[in-house]
C-alpha cells in the first residue's frame, strides 16, 4: 500500500504554477533584452516587433507575478492553511543546526550519517521561500523603477536609475542560477525523489519521501491520524479504498472539487503504473 | 525641231529658276549636302579597311541612320577634311583619321580640355574617351533625342560600356568598383533622372584628386548640394561638415555615410542609413575605430555603453522604437555638445530626450550620459553602479558557488550510500 500525504492543495500547486510559468517568460524575456545576440534569442528577433513585445510580455509577466504575490500575501493571511505556513515557515535555530549536520553528514564527518529529522518545511524550503520573497521584492521594486523612468526620475537623479537597472540584472542572474542549482536540485535531481517530485502536480507525497525530507513532520502526521483511516471510494486503485485523511483540508467547506481532481490524477498515476499492456 | 525650240525655252525656265533656289538655300542657311559621292562606297556592308596591324575596321555608313542623326544634313567633308590615300582622290593635306569636332562644337572642345578623358588621352591611353565614346559617329543625336547615346536615359550604359567593364577597371587601376550594377540599384539609377554626368560633370569631367574636381572630397557636399539643397546648407555647418570642409581626409563627407554610387533609400535594409544599421556600421565605422578615435581625441567609449544600455540592447534585438545614434545627436546636423544649437547641448537635452519620453525632467540631462559602470569611474554614479556590480558577482559566486558545493555533496552522499 503506498502512503500518501498531502503536501499541495489545488489552490497552492495553481500558485506554484502561475509562478512557475510567468518566472520562466520573465528569464527568457529579460535575458532575451542582455544577450539580443545569442542563439536562442532568434525566435524572438525574427518575429516582426518582437523585441517590442518582448519588452510587453515581460512587463506584462512582472504584474502578473506581483499580483500573484498580493495574493499569496492574502493567503497566508486569511486562509488557515496560509497562515499554517507561515508559522512552519519561520527560520529557527534547529535549521542552521540542521544545515550543519547535513554538510557534515555530506563530508563524512558524521560516520555514519546521522538521521536528520526535520520539519514541515526544511532548511532547504526554507532558504528557498524566504530567497524567493526577497528576490520578488527586489525584482518589483528595480522592475518599477525601470518601466516608470520617467516619473522615478523626477525625484531621484540619473545614477539611481542606473542602480536600479544594475540590481535588476543580477538579482536576476542570482534568483535564476538558484532556482536551477538550489531548487532543481532539491525538487529532481535529488536522488530521494529522482526524476521528480510530483508533489507540484499531484500534490502528495510518498511516505519515502516525507520520512526523508520531512521526519518530524510525518510523525506529528502519523500521531494525529492514528487508526483514523477513512473510506475513500474514489481512491480506490491508490490505497485499497483507505487513504490517510487530508489535515486540514478535511473540515473545510467545499474540499470535494479539490479530492476529486485529486483523485483523478492519483487514478491515473495509478493506473498507469498498473498498467500491464494490452 | 518642235522638241528643240521646246527644250531650249525650258532650259531658260531653268537658268532662271537655279539662282532662285541657291538664294533661297543661302536665305535659310542650309545646304543640302550632297553624299552620295560618298555613299556610292560606304553604303557597302562588306567595305573593310586594314590598320596598320592589319586588323580590319568596317568602313560601312548607313545612309539612313545618318541623315536621321543631328548632322544629317552636313556634307561628309565637313567632318572628314582630310582623307587622302589611295582609295580617296587626290589632293588635300596628309592623313589627319581623326575628325575635329572642335571645328563646330568649340566650347565643348574646350571643357573637354579641362577634363580627365582628354588627359588621358594626352598621356597615350589607348581606351580614353574621345568625343565620338560617348556621342557616336554617324548616328549622333541631340542629347533631347532619346534615341541619343547622350540621352538621360541612355549615360548610363555609355559610360558603363567602359567603365563596368572589369577588363577596363582592373587596366586603368580605378579599383574594384563596378558602378555600374551598384548605381542601377540605387535609388539615383531607379529614379531615372539622375545619371552619372550629374555628380560627375560630362565634358570637364575631372579626376577624383583634382581639387577643382566636382567629386574631389571637399567638394561632394556641394555637387550633392545642387540637388539636395537644403541638406547640405545644414550639413555644412555640423561638426563633420566644418572638418571635411577643412579638408580632413577622415572627416565624413555625404559619402562616407550614404555610400557612393549605390545610394539607397533610407527605407531600404541594405541602405547604410537604414535606421537598422546606423548604430550597426554607420557611426561606429569611425567612432568605434582606433585610428579616429585616436588622432581626433574621442573615444570609443560612447558605442560601447550605448551597446550596453537599454536603448542599444533593445536595437541590437531588432526594436525600431529604441533610440539610436540619429535619435539623438541628430543626422546632417550634428554638432559638438559645446555648441548652443547641438542636440545634445546640455540646454537642450531635455528636450532631446522628450521626443521619446514625453515629460522628462531635468534629471535626464544631467551626469554623464554614456557611463561606463567602473569602480574607478570619473563619476559618482559610475563609481556606485561599479560597486554594486562588484558586490553583486561577489554575491552570486558566493552564494551559488556554497550551493553548488553544497548540493554536489549532497548528491555523492546519497549516491554513494545508496545500496542497490
Amino acid at each position: 500500500m503506498v502512503k500518501k500525504y498531502l503536501r499541495m492543495t489545488l489552490n497552492e500547486r495553481f500558485q506554484h504554477l502561475n509562478l512557475f510559468i510567468n518566472f520562466t517568460i520573465l528569464v527568457i524575456t529579460g535575458f532575451a533584452l542582455k544577450y539580443p545576440e545569442a542563439f536562442w534569442v532568434s525566435p524572438i528577433k525574427d518575429v516582426p516587433m518582437g523585441m517590442t513585445f518582448r519588452g510587453f510580455l515581460h512587463r506584462l509577466c512582472g504584474v502578473a507575478v506581483v499580483t500573484l504575490g498580493g495574493y499569496h500575501l492574502l493567503y497566508l493571511a486569511f486562509a488557515e492553511r496560509g497562515r499554517g505556513i507561515v508559522r512552519d515557515m519561520i527560520p529557527k535555530w534547529k535549521d542552521a543546526k540542521d544545515l550543519w549536520e547535513t554538510l557534515k553528514n555530506n563530508l563524512f564527518i558524521n560516520r555514519p550519517a546521522k538521521e536528520i529529522r526535520m520539519g514541515r518545511f526544511n532548511f532547504r524550503e526554507k532558504f528557498e521561500y524566504l530567497g524567493l520573497i526577497w528576490g520578488t521584492i527586489v525584482m518589483t521594486v528595480t522592475g518599477f523603477i525601470l518601466w516608470f523612468k520617467t516619473e522615478w526620475l523626477i525625484y531621484f537623479p540619473m545614477w539611481a536609475y542606473d542602480v536600479a537597472r544594475a540590481v535588476h540584472f543580477y538579482e536576476a542572474i542570482l534568483a535564476t542560477l538558484t532556482i536551477i542549482v538550489w531548487h532543481f536540485y532539491s525538487v529532481l535531481l535529488n536522488p530521494d525523489v529522482y526524476p521528480m517530485n510530483w508533489a507540484w502536480i499531484t500534490g502528495e507525497m510518498t511516505e519515502h519521501e516525507m520520512k526523508e525530507e520531512h521526519g518530524l513532520e510525518l510523525e506529528k502526521t502519523k500521531a494525529e491520524t492514528k487508526g483514523r483511516l477513512v473510506e475513500f471510494g474514489e481512491a480506490a486503485a491508490a490505497g485499497g479504498g483507505k487513504v490517510y485523511p487530508i489535515p486540514l483540508e478535511g473540515q473545510g467547506k467545499s474540499p470535494k472539487s479539490v479530492r476529486r481532481l485529486y483523485s483523478l490524477i492519483q487514478n491515473l498515476n495509478e493506473s498507469i503504473k498498473n498498467w500491464k499492456g494490452l | 525641231m518642235k522638241r528643240v525650240k521646246r527644250g531650249k525655252g525650258f532650259r531658260l525656265v531653268l537658268l532662271g529658276i537655279f539662282p532662285l533656289l541657291i538664294s533661297f538655300c543661302l536665305w535659310t542657311g542650309e545646304v543640302w549636302a550632297d553624299n552620295s559621292l560618298c555613299f556610292g562606297c560606304h553604303q557597302e556592308e562588306s567595305l573593310k579597311k586594314q590598320d596598320a596591324r592589319g586588323k580590319g575596321i568596317s568602313l560601312f555608313v548607313s545612309e539612313a541612320e545618318f541623315t536621321k542623326s543631328a548632322h544629317g544634313k552636313l556634307s561628309c567633308s565637313d567632318c572628314h577634311t582630310h582623307i587622302r590615300d589611295d582609295r580617296h582622290s587626290e589632293g588635300g593635306k596628309p592623313v589627319d583619321k581623326s575628325v575635329n569636332c572642335a571645328l563646330c562644337h568649340k566650347e565643348a572642345e574646350k571643357e573637354y580640355l579641362q577634363g580627365l578623358h582628354s588627359k588621358m588621352i594626352m598621356k597615350g591611353m589607348e581606351r580614353a574617351a574621345y568625343c565620338f565614346e560617348c556621342h557616336g559617329k554617324h548616328n549622333i543625336f541631340p542629347s533631347k533625342n532619346p534615341r541619343s547615346k547622350t540621352h538621360v536615359s541612355n549615360i548610363e550604359k555609355t559610360c558603363n560600356r567602359c567603365h563596368s567593364d572589369i577588363e577596363f577597371v582592373k587596366h586603368h587601376a580605378l579599383g574594384a568598383a563596378i558602378p555600374g550594377e551598384e548605381f542601377r540599384k540605387s535609388v539615383h539609377g531607379k529614379s531615372g533622372e539622375v545619371t552619372c554626368i550629374n555628380c560627375h560633370g560630362s565634358h570637364n569631367l575631372r579626376s577624383l584628386i583634382d581639387p577643382k574636381s566636382s567629386i574631389f572630397r571637399s567638394n561632394i557636399p556641394q555637387t550633392c548640394g545642387s540637388c539636395h539643397s537644403d541638406i547640405t546648407k545644414q550639413f555644412v555647418e555640423s561638426v563633420h561638415g566644418v572638418m571635411a570642409g577643412r579638408g580632413r581626409s577622415d572627416a565624413p563627407t555625404c559619402t562616407t555615410c550614404h555610400g557612393i554610387h549605390g545610394i539607397k533609400a533610407k527605407v531600404d535594409p541594405e541602405s547604410p542609413v537604414n535606421e537598422r544599421r546606423i548604430a550597426m556600421t554607420t557611426c561606429p565605422q569611425c567612432h568605434a575605430a582606433e585610428r579616429i578615435s585616436k588622432e581626433y581625441r574621442l573615444t570609443t567609449t560612447p558605442v560601447k555603453s550605448y551597446y550596453d544600455s537599454f536603448h542599444g540592447l533593445s536595437y541590437l534585438g531588432g526594436d525600431t522604437f529604441s533610440a539610436n545614434c540619429a535619435s539623438c545627436h541628430g543626422v546632417h546636423d550634428i554638432r559638438p555638445s559645446s555648441d548652443p544649437n547641438s542636440l545634445i547641448h546640455k540646454d537642450n537635452l531635455q528636450k532631446t530626450c522628450g521626443n521619446c519620453h514625453p515629460g522628462a525632467s531635468e534629471n535626464f540631462a544631467k551626469g554623464k550620459m554614456h557611463a561606463v559602470a567602473s569602480i574607478k569611474g570619473e563619476e559618482f554614479g559610475e563609481k556606485v553602479v561599479g560597486w554594486v556590480r562588484v558586490i553583486y558577482i561577489i554575491l552570486i559566486v558566493s552564494v551559488i558557488g556554497g550551493m553548488v558545493f553544497f548540493n554536489f555533496m549532497d548528491w555523492l552522499r546519497k549516491t554513494i550510500e545508496r545500496k542497490p
